[in-house]
């Protein structure tokens, strides 16, 4: 039975496969390296590893930088470039695929930054986020800013 | 200075470990021995410091590292190291210590941070959990840093 994450940002529901989350900790210290990629908030040290914390509002049309560092729970997911954290407020909670309704992304007006498919649960639209093209598009700075895709969105 | 300890210092929040070889001194106070109209930015060098007797160059490394500082110029703290062209000072906003080289675990930078890190640090160590930078003075300041 497939389950999800499902955890909130800002205006940002975003869910996670659990099978990709590694571990959910609380109050990490973030920890600002120099020359961070600008979709990186900080660091955090998990088990004598550095994490980088992605800045999820890079994918929002939210300025919430500085909310970053500051959240409650720090999700650690695994990726195929190596582990990622990402935001998310005290409010996350595992629900399992049936009881929620899945739907596929599939026009382009639908389409956005890292979104594969949509969860809804209790009638909240959940973002199932791509974490393998998120954490390359936000560490390596392909996700910069263009005037004609407002924002982020290079992929469209 | 022993070479079995290293001096963490600060810029802003983040702290760096520098090796004891080149370090001859760290000045507190350098407020009545600085001249920041000798400057040369394409060098880094943002201001002079008078340092036993000579005016040596003093580089400010959150300027190239882009780490906001409240500290003003003559608020800072000069660690003074040896170089190839003499002495020169490195102006951090905070000396901490000295720590056993064993206080310092190793700790890989994540391959997602590599091309950002790149020029500037190439190793972080972990002191009671929290990653400090391994201070490559020459990546600073000297010819190798012209060149960069």
């Amino acid at each position: 039975m497939k389950r999800y994450g499902l955890f909130r940002f800002g205006t940002l529901n975003y869910a996670l496969s659990l099978l990709q989350i590694q571990k959910i900790k609380q109050g990490l210290e973030a920890y600002p390296l120099p020359r961070l990629p600008g979709a990186v908030a900080a660091v955090l040290v998990d088990d004598d590893q550095l994490v980088p914390l992605l800045d999820l509002s890079w994918i929002q049309k939210e300025d919430l930088r500085h909310e970053v560092t500051k959240q409650g729970y720090q999700v650690l997911i695994d990726s195929e470039y190596g582990t990622v954290a990402l935001p998310a407020e005290v409010t996350g909670r595992i629900v399992s695929e049936q009881k929620g309704t899945l739907s596929e992304v599939v026009t382009a007006k639908e389409k956005e930054f890292g979104t594969v498919a949509k969860f809804v649960y209790q009638r909240i639209e959940y973002n199932i986020l791509d974490i393998n093209f998120l954490a390359i598009e936000l560490t390596q700075g392909f996700w910069n800013s263009r005037s004609d895709t407002g924002g982020a969105r290079r992929h469209q | 200075m022993s070479c079995n300890r290293r001096l963490v210092f600060r810029l802003g929040r983040m702290g760096f470990l520098l090796e004891l070889t080149d370090v001859v001194e760290v000045v507190d106070q350098i407020k009545n021995d600085i001249d920041p109209g000798r400057s040369d930015m394409r060098q880094g060098i943002v201001s002079a410091l008078k340092f036993r007797k000579s005016w040596i160059p003093a580089v400010d490394p959150a300027l190239i590292l882009d780490i906001s500082s409240t500290l003003r110029l003559q608020d800072k703290v000069a660690v003074i190291l040896r170089g190839f062209e003499g002495n020169w000072a490195l102006l951090v906003d905070q000396a901490d210590e000295l720590f056993a080289a064993e206080s310092f675990k190793p700790c890989e930078i994540p391959f997602l941070l590599k091309t950002s890190a790149t020029g500037f640090y190439s190793q972080i160590k972990l002191l009671n959990q929290e990653p400090v930078i391994v201070f490559e003075p020459e990546r600073y300041y000297g010819s190798s840093a012209v060149a960069v």
